[in-house]
């Protein structure tokens, strides 16, 4: 098969740099780190939702052959500083701030809290060890749900808030909301829940810290998203300066938002490598990892829908209670955008919107994969019901009330405009791809013989960046640096503080920075994962594609100029006559003239060029985001259900998108697609399940499950033509669009399926038992 | 401690483990093997899978005492002439993975079933792979690229 | 999620490990395939004084067919069974029922006796010896004894195998012709344990149904046979009405446990449909093989 040849690489589905690495299996994940000394954490974690803790003995554990320490909470509170979860800090979140220890001290608030550390000479000894350390609870009623813990009667979780509210109750309005309800011909209710289900990379949180005492400084083998808020946050929790704290990363299992900044279990490490003056491993394993590493979603709705009965969608107003669990995070800050993004790229003329953050004794509220997701799926699942009641094709209907595209933009109506929006394109390519009146025939003829097929289409709109904010002179999402170098060797060399987890930016940065300075792609490298060479940097919120590619084009241009500056003197032309293709500069019109730009760069080493003249082929770029822009997009699926077991099976799923210009479509294809899976593991298996008592169900993998081959059907990806907003940068996120839409496609697949037996569908998650439920109560009424 | 000796990768290895060592864990901190990924420690996500006597298996679920006179196959194993194997190189193409930690299951597990089911369809190569978990790429790449390898070695 | 401190012993032969059976009785574990024993390890559920590997036993993996009986030593992977004619032609129930457990890499490594001796009632082999009223020889260094399946299965993971025993053989009837089988199950995912599953045959003769097998897996703590549908089936010809019927009769007495999965209604209405599929199944099977 021959290598792609591409008159440009961006565009283009550049083979993976990472993938020799991976495939071979020499990448370097974090549990593959041995350091000489190294020791094993385990930790001890409470089987209880709600408990005093009485006492802690960890002698027995100390004593066990192979153990080397163990750690009581208040150990490891008196070897760190005290103050807030790092993250939370740094982000700014509302609310009130609950004591935050690295263990549990006086006492247990989620099945999995840690209580004591055991740290031995390998894995198997410190778990032996923490079988040994006996916990002494008094058992506190569980506050195992949002209604009780909004109940004052429920049994504060933290002493020093006394209640369990981890965002006061706020309400705002956007429009004239009573004026648009009264006027309405209709208005509808519903309540709406989504369920909780979770991140679960493939890898585990973990890491390995070391200390070394006669430097006084400690390095942090770490998979995360950030390597800066890493450094930070174990430089708070430590009491060390910034200077002294060093993180490095290397391959990373995956994440969708769990691993940002480090954990309380990494920061007891580092503190424990610090007392023991060696190095202390500590991976996450499964049971860890699904028990305590953080959940998301569970958040109910109460829905008013201001609707005309011609199909006009007026106004919302939704209340939504989130449960947040343990440690308040990020349920905290999700409210802001949900309200933010709930008109979507709908015409709607007013949005009341009101939210309470409670905590529960249940595993805390984790960044996953479009944190505020559940706004679209209450949206696009009140579009269906809409469209049921009033018997207009949903499909119809959005178009009916998307927003048309207009010079100057609508906005939504909680006010940013909708620039460059193709919600209406999108709609119309996917009725295009799936023949709906087909589908419609086939559906009628399966029905006859009691086979029941279901289609299903939602939209979405996501800020990736989103477009530029009219009032401030900042972009869209802050701005994005890089250091960009061109070395002896001829290598620009991009120093970027994404710390990719799966995106692939050593590759489509590459493309970018080949491109736009003129050397092959594999004369690009992309540096990742070290706090001491690249700048302050975060994957995730979808960012990358615009700020990341964005700062490698402006910053790939930058050195290109100061290159062809400094080679002007060396080739007696002018910067303006020269140019870069294929890694050598050269006169234009005099192909002899080539020079590598390998020689340029030993040239400029070589020291023997005055002060001045700039020879140091170095630039720090910086980039805002530019025009920004929109990603969005519509997706179908068609269902075929079993309505005598509930199974589903997802028969066809069509994926309308617009991420802008695609810097190389496999890649943003395998974002979509892994998106989709999730959104559909969501509505048909994954779900992160407690019991009435806060006991949590869902410990292994054969209780929370993931979808496998046979569940994702191909997802045929289709992509439209952007509208470009912003002279160079064009690219868009692309991450979190597939978890964000498919389970609301998917659902309203399912109810259409369902639709002879007038079943209406008000909750996200649907497993088989779920869907005879729900045949059953609409069969009775 | 129980001594033991197994070819790995056609290399004999010996080691000194305790019994209940599992063979996952054997290959990654005894050998630094570390191609081979744990991803659940109870046999369900297939990220550990190596070929063990010609047979995929799960080594989580083994201990490394049981494969003591085996031949055992890991990632590490596939290369051809230091460059990646057709399997290795249809993926590259075909951009199956993407974090890359399930990939060591899915290489290993879909050898073994090409080797044994060299004419397989996409339904049987979605089943055959279903042990496998992968949170990244919804699996199609990863089939397009067990696919692509199957058909290469059919036109030789 | 490391196994405990173990001991571990591989005996040369059936007799030492009888021995060391003998000796330890439920303070040893016995290490078949696998597959069941070492998650449990894994999760510190089970933490064994001695471990006893068997899997060294060769002399438990033989193939024999005689008499009207398939008899099937314990250490028999599930994927040779799997791969083999010998089963496919005489047990064609347990044939149907092998592919569907796990997936290829746990065949690899499970074996036939390792499973049944687990009996994990919504695994799919415990239907299958139920149903088919297979026996299960033990040894001990008292001799061996035969447990016919009816027996056999004694609780939630639990069988009548004494600590000193050990499952050397299970010995399945071989299917008479005219005999069209079926495994259902409904589960998940494919490859997980059934929420539900179903072990159906069918003999049929001129056109009659001469004997009829049916057998629940994931309906309670033991896989369950469905007696009084198989009576009502035997002396009728196959029809839609007789299968609808046999589906109320199957699983009126039904009262399946819930877990996370599904509840004991759902079982129940999916143990209904499971016959009514199956017996069709089987039926459409038999007039295939015949």
């Amino acid at each position: 098969m021959p290598e792609i040849v591409a008159e440009r690489y961006t565009g283009a589905s550049i083979k993976r740099s990472e993938d020799p690495r991976i495939l071979t299996g020499t990448g370097r994940y974090v549990d593959d780190i041995k350091l000489p000394g190294m020791l094993h954490a385990a930790f001890v974690r409470s089987p209880l939702a709600h408990a005093r803790v009485l006492s802690v003995d960890v002698s027995a554990a100390r004593a066990l052959p192979g153990v080397v320490a163990a750690y009581t909470g208040a150990d490891l509170e008196a070897m760190t500083v005290p103050g807030p979860d790092v993250l939370m800090a740094l982000m700014g979140a509302p609310g009130p701030s609950p004591e935050f220890t690295l263990l549990a001290t006086d006492k247990v608030r989620f099945v999995g809290d840690p209580v004591a550390m055991v740290v031995a000479a390998d894995r198997y000894f410190a778990e032996d060890g923490c079988d040994l350390v006996e916990v002494e609870y008094d058992d506190l009623p569980p506050v195992a749900n949002a209604a009780f813990a909004l109940d004052p009667s429920s049994p504060p979780l933290f002493a020093n808030l006394g209640d369990n509210i981890a965002r006061p109750h706020s309400r705002s309005e956007f429009g004239d909301v009573p004026a648009t309800f009264a006027q309405a011909d209709r208005v509808m209710e519903f309540h709406i829940d989504v369920h909780r289900h979770q991140n679960v990379p493939m890898e585990g949180r973990g890491c390995v810290a070391s200390y070394d005492s006669d430097l006084g400084v400690m390095t942090v083998y770490a998979a995360t998203q950030s390597v800066h808020v890493s450094k930070i946050a174990v430089a708070m929790r430590l009491g060390m300066e910034h200077d002294q704290v060093r993180v490095l990363a290397g391959d990373i299992g995956g994440s969708f938002g769990l691993k940002i900044g480090a954990s309380r279990e990494e920061l007891a490490a580092a503190a424990a490598s610090r007392a023991l003056g060696r190095p202390v491993k500590w991976v996450e394993d499964r049971g860890e990892n699904l028990t305590a590493s953080g959940q998301a979603r569970e958040e109910s709705f109460d829905v008013r829908a201001a609707v005309s009965n011609d199909g006009d969608l007026l106004g919302l107003d939704v209340k939504v209670v989130i449960d947040t669990g343990a440690y308040p995070g990020m349920g905290t800050m999700v409210p802001g955008i949900m309200q933010e993004m709930l008109p979507g790229p709908y015409k709607l003329a007013a949005l009341g919107f009101e939210s309470t953050a409670a905590i529960t004794n249940k595993a805390s509220y984790v960044a996953y994969r479009g944190p505020w997701a559940s706004e679209t799926f209450v949206r696009e699942r009140v579009i269906d019901l809409m469209a049921k009641d009033l018997g207009i094709d949903p499909v119809e209907l959005r178009l009916r009330n998307a927003a048309e595209r207009t010079d100057p933009p609508a906005s939504m109506i909680t006010g940013r405009p909708l620039v460059g929006v193709t919600t209406r394109e999108s709609l119309e390519r996917v009725a295009q791809l799936v023949d709906i009146p087909a589908f419609r025939r086939r559906q009628a003829e399966g029905r006859e013989q009691g086979r029941y097929l279901g289609i299903g289409v939602a939209t979405f709109i996501e800020a990736a960046p989103g477009p530029r904010s009219p009032e401030g002179p900042s972009g869209p999402m802050g701005t994005e640096s890089m250091r960009l170098r061109l070395e002896e060797d001829g290598m620009v060399v991009l120093f970027t503080g994404q710390m990719p987890h799966g995106q692939s930016h050593q590759t489509t940065l590459a493309q970018i920075a080949a491109d736009e300075f003129g050397v092959p792609f594999e004369q690009v490298r992309v540096v990742v994962g070290d706090t001491a060479v690249v700048p302050f940097g975060l994957t995730g919120g979808s960012r990358s594609a615009t700020m990341t590619g964005g700062v490698a084009l402006h910053g790939a241009r930058q050195l290109k100029v100061k290159v062809l500056d400094f080679a002007s003197q060396l080739m007696e032309a002018s910067a303006m006559d020269l140019q870069i293709t294929d890694g050598n500069v050269w006169v234009r019109g005099d192909p002899a003239s080539a020079i590598p730009v390998s020689e340029i760069a030993q040239q400029a080493a070589s020291g023997q060029f005055g002060a001045d003249v700039d020879a140091n082929l170095e630039v720090q770029a910086s980039f805002d985001g530019g025009e920004g822009g929109w990603s969005g997009g519509t997706h179908c699926a068609i269902v075929d259900v079993d309505i005598e077991t509930g199974l589903v099976k997802v028969e066809r799923y069509v994926a309308v998108e617009d991420c802008g210009a695609l810097i190389n479509p496999a890649v943003v294809e395998g974002q979509i697609r892994g998106g989709v899976a999730q959104g559909i593991g969501a509505v048909l298996l994954e779900r992160s399940a407690y019991d009435q008592d806060g006991n949590y169900q869902s410990a292994t993998f054969m209780d929370y499950l993931l979808p496998t081959a046979s569940d994702i059907p191909r997802i045929e990806v289709d992509h439209l033509q952007t509208v470009p907003l912003d002279a160079d940068v064009n690219f868009r996120g692309v991450g979190e669009g597939g978890m964000i839409v498919a389970p609301p496609t998917l659902v309203n697949a399912i109810e259409d399926a369902l639709a002879p037996f007038g079943v209406r569908i008000r909750e996200q998650h649907l497993p088989p038992a779920r869907i005879l439920e729900l045949i059953d109560a609409a069969n009775a009424t | 401690m129980v001594d033991i000796t197994l070819t790995v990768n056609g290399v004999t290895r010996t080691g000194s483990v305790e019994a209940r060592k599992t063979l996952a864990d054997f290959l990654r901190d005894d050998l630094d093997l570390t191609g081979t990924h744990v991803g659940c420690e109870h046999g369900v996500c297939g990220a550990c899978t190596v070929i063990v006597d010609d047979r995929e298996v799960r080594s989580c679920l083994m201990l490394a005492v049981q494969a003591a006179g085996s031949q055992v196959t890991t990632i590490e194993g596939l290369a051809h002439d230091g460059g990646l194997g057709p399997l290795q190189q249809a993926m590259w193409d075909s951009h199956s993975f993407q974090c890359g930690f399930c990939t060591p299951g899915f290489v290993m597990q879909a050898t073994a079933f090409l080797a044994a089911h060299p004419e397989a369809d996409e339904q049987q190569i979605r089943e055959a792979l279903s042990g496998n978990i992968c949170r990244c790429t919804g699996y199609q790449s990863i089939i397009d690229g067990v696919l692509l390898a199957a058909q290469r070695t059919r036109q030789g | 999620m490391k196994l405990p401190y173990l001991e571990y012993a591989a005996p040369a032969d059936v007799t030492e490990a009888l021995g060391l059976l003998g000796e330890l009785q439920d303070e040893a574990s016995v290490l078949a395939g696998g597959q069941s024993l070492i998650p449990l390890l894994a999760l510190r559920l089970a933490r064994p004084a001695l471990l006893i590997d068997i899997n060294g036993l060769r002399e438990l993996s033989r193939l024999s067919l005689t008499d009207g009986w398939l008899a099937i030593g314990a250490m028999t992977r599930e994927y040779v069974a799997e791969e083999s004619l010998a089963v496919a032609e005489s047990v064609p129930l347990l044939a149907a029922a092998l592919p569907l457990i796990g997936h290829e890499a746990i065949r690899s490594r499970g074996t036939i006796g390792g499973s049944l001796a687990h009996a994990d009632p919504a695994a799919e082999l415990p239907a299958v010896a139920l149903a088919l009223d297979a026996e299960f020889v033990v040894r001990s260094r008292d001799g061996d004894r035969i447990i016919p399946a009816v027996e056999w299965f004694d609780g939630y993971l639990a069988t009548s195998r004494r600590p000193d025993e050990l499952l050397v053989e299970v010995r399945f009837p071989t299917a008479r012709p005219g005999t069209g089988v079926a495994f259902l199950e409904v589960a998940r995912r494919h490859g997980d344990f059934a929420i539900v599953g179903l072990a159906a045959s069918l003999t049929l003769t001129g056109g009659q149904i001469t004997d009829a097998r049916l057998a629940f897996a994931g309906v309670s703590d033991i896989p369950v046979r469905a007696a009084e549908a198989e009576n009502l089936l035997v002396g009728e010809r196959p029809s839609r009405n007789l299968f609808e019927e046999a589906a109320v009769r199957a699983t009126a007495r039904l009262n399946p446990p819930a877990d996370l999965h599904g509840s004991a209604e759902y079982r129940k209405k999916v143990a209904a449909t499971l016959v009514r599929r199956g017996l069709q199944a089987a039926a459409d099977n038999a007039d295939e093989r015949s």
